[in-house]
């Protein structure tokens, strides 16, 4: 009981800092903002949201990124960046369940749900009287400054996402200038999960990792595939012959080491060579500003010679 | 004395029943003190507003939340534990359980397939995806009878054999759609563990008017399947129309079943594993064994819940892992003390 009067009484004081530090002196009062999501329903709030549950890691990321991250009251189980987010309570998500009743009792005044989330939840949430945007994935890398201008424009963080997003498209011109200049183009073999050497997934063609390997100045074997997701087979890799493999799955504890010693794979380009490099998952797997540090390892990785 | 011992199972499972409604009301990912619930319903029924919960944060998780969501899981769990004792008692086999003769690949395959397409964000478009897994699943069961029947009759070896022949099928079709998705296969491996995504009381409106048809259809099936024990042409002789028993315990297991499965997803172990223990404990009688286990799964699918979410909060566990993990072995625990060697 004591410890619950505490925790309201903090997440009143906490409510009167935000209000006082969201509102900015000078600024022409906040009039209604009214936007349609990517479920085509139209959200309308009557100022920009202060308590803010996110459903996503990228947008979790996105939100810290544009400088409302301390709006944040609420967060997945999958969001770990920044190291911030993770003092967040969680609400939930993995297996695809959040705990409806932890997001109740957030008070929330704005859920941010993306293509993880399935229409499903969004009524419930609606349902439960709480007001969801739900936010479409970006189809290619220059969207990202869309759904920074959303966001920016629900948590009245306008000005730093058009900053970010302007900071942004800077760094994504400057490496295509740079592996512009590349004399070839390496393939690339990105590994999502290798737990069956003999059929290893990879992204295919609609990825955001084949969009990022494409414009670091580089070939995706997976661009064969027919889906954005799918298993390759082992001879498929082997005829294609990759000069580069990029693990993914390095978060989940593979190494350079376990590859090379995969039966069958040791006559490829890339393991012959060494080159076989860890590559963080989160970087290309999550629609947001993060994308960009993204491609400018994997430029970095694919051409070093024009990074020196 | 009788009397006391015809009574004493359904008192018994009802208090388990009762028990396990009120944890599961007083637990989940946020902690609500005993007090304050009591509270907030008392007030709430007064029409006040609880001094315990100003904003009525807690009466809302509580009424919008924790209520329907118990009420869903007594539906599906008696649903699957009385069709489990029925299939048992028609099929003469200790290993039948609801999903025997295709109703849960069916609704999967349904469940997947309608998820293929973007439905409109609206009332009707929600619906889509529990109405494809509940006609799926009623479908690939209609497919398997008719495969599997013989002139007028339907022997019950060749709905078992129709059956697993039939739900290997529709799985592979499943996985075959999932693999070719680009999207969406998220979201199917999460209906496949756990059943829709949905609260509140929507579900529980929407799947009652075939509960009340399955399950107290249920109810009176007892006696005929009890003649039927003695085998068919027995009964037969005893004034049981055998084909039409068989019909009407297929039909009203598959809607109840189906039912449950459009909401809940597939809920492993339960079905099969609640009517025996019934069983050993109370006896063979179809006419309590059916109604008691309704009220047996019902509570033990809420406790099994309560776990679920619990165990890791405020994540939770698909509550068909807690059932196949904990229901195996409190079987095999029951199994093991029974006294009679051969109850079956």
């Amino acid at each position: 009981m004591k410890s619950f009067i505490l925790k309201i009484s903090s997440l009143i004081l906490l409510g009167i800092m935000l209000s006082s530090c969201a509102s900015p002196a000078g600024e022409a009062a906040p009039s209604e903002i009214s936007l349609v999501d990517g479920l085509e329903r139209t959200v309308s709030m009557e100022q920009p949201a202060l308590r803010i549950v996110s459903l996503s890691p990228s947008t979790t990321e996105i939100l810290y990124a544009i400088g409302a991250g301390d709006q944040v009251v609420g967060r997945d189980s999958f969001s770990n960046y920044p190291a911030e987010a993770l003092e967040v309570q969680d609400v939930g998500g993995s297996m695809g369940s959040y705990s409806y009743e932890m997001i109740a009792s957030l008070q929330p005044d704005l859920v941010i749900a993306s293509e993880i989330n399935t229409p499903e939840q969004v009524k419930s949430l609606e349902d439960l009287n709480l007001t969801v945007y739900y936010l479409s994935n970006p189809k290619n890398l220059n969207e990202i400054d869309d759904l920074l201008e959303v966001v920016g424009t629900l948590t009245g963080h306008e000005k730093e996402a058009s900053e970010l997003a302007a900071s942004l498209n800077k760094r994504i011109d400057a490496v295509l200038a740079t592996v512009a200049k590349a004399a070839s183009k390496p393939l690339v073999f990105y590994e999502l999960d290798a737990t069956d050497p003999a059929k290893p997934w990879t992204p295919g063609p609609g990825s955001y990792m084949d969009e990022l390997i494409q414009a670091a100045g580089g070939r995706n074997v997976g661009s064969v595939l027919q889906s954005a997701w799918a298993e390759i087979s082992i001879e498929e890799l082997m005829v294609q012959n990759p000069d580069i493999i990029l693990l993914g799955d390095s978060n989940y504890g593979v190494t350079v080491e376990q590859v090379a010693a995969r039966t069958g794979w040791e006559n490829l380009n890339a393991v012959k060579n060494g080159s076989i490099y860890a590559f963080n998952d989160d970087l290309v797997s999550r629609p947001g500003p993060r994308m960009v540090e993204g491609l400018e390892e994997l430029a970095k990785i694919f051409h070093p010679e024009l990074y020196q | 004395m009788s009397k006391k011992n015809n009574l004493q199972p359904y008192v018994v499972t009802s208090l388990i029943l009762l028990i396990a409604g009120v944890l599961s009301i007083a637990v989940g990912s946020v902690f609500i003190s005993p007090r304050t619930v009591i509270d907030v319903i008392f007030s709430a029924i007064r029409g006040e507003v609880s001094t315990l919960d100003p904003n009525g944060v807690y009466l809302q998780i509580i009424t919008d939340l924790r209520i329907p969501h118990a009420v869903l899981l007594i539906l599906a769990g008696a649903a699957l534990a009385a069709s489990g004792s029925a299939y048992q008692g028609l099929f003469r086999n200790p290993l039948a359980d609801p999903y025997l003769i295709g109703v849960s690949s069916g609704a999967g395959l349904g469940a997947v397939a309608a998820m293929m397409v973007r439905w409109p964000y609206t009332p009707l478009g929600l619906m889509v995806i529990p109405a494809a897994a509940f006609a799926g699943g009623i479908i690939t069961v209609l497919i398997v009878a008719q495969l599997a029947r013989v002139g007028k009759t339907v022997p019950t070896t060749n709905l078992i054999l129709a059956g697993v022949a039939a739900s290997a099928f529709a799985s592979a079709l499943t996985s075959a759609l999932m693999i070719n998705s680009t999207g969406e296969l998220r979201r199917a491996l999460v209906w496949m563990m756990g059943g829709s995504t949905q609260t509140g009381w929507g579900p529980v409106w929407g799947i009652l008017p075939y509960m009340v048809v399955g399950l107290s259809g249920l109810v009176i099936i007892g006696h005929p399947l009890n003649v039927l024990q003695f085998g068919d042409e027995q009964a037969q002789q005893l004034g049981i129309r055998v084909q039409r028993v068989r019909w009407y315990t297929i039909g009203l297991a598959t809607l109840s079943t189906a039912a449950a499965v459009a909401y809940t997803g597939i809920i492993g172990f339960l079905g099969l594993v609640v009517p025996h223990i019934v069983r050993l404990i109370w006896g063979g009688d179809y006419r309590r064994l059916i109604p008691v286990s309704m009220l047996g799964g019902a509570g033990l699918l809420l406790i099994m819940d309560v776990i679920a979410r619990s165990v890791i909060a405020p994540q939770e566990v698909p509550v068909g892992i807690v059932t196949a993990l904990l229901g195996g072995p409190f079987f095999l625990w029951v199994l093991k003390r029974s006294k009679s060697q051969n109850y079956w």
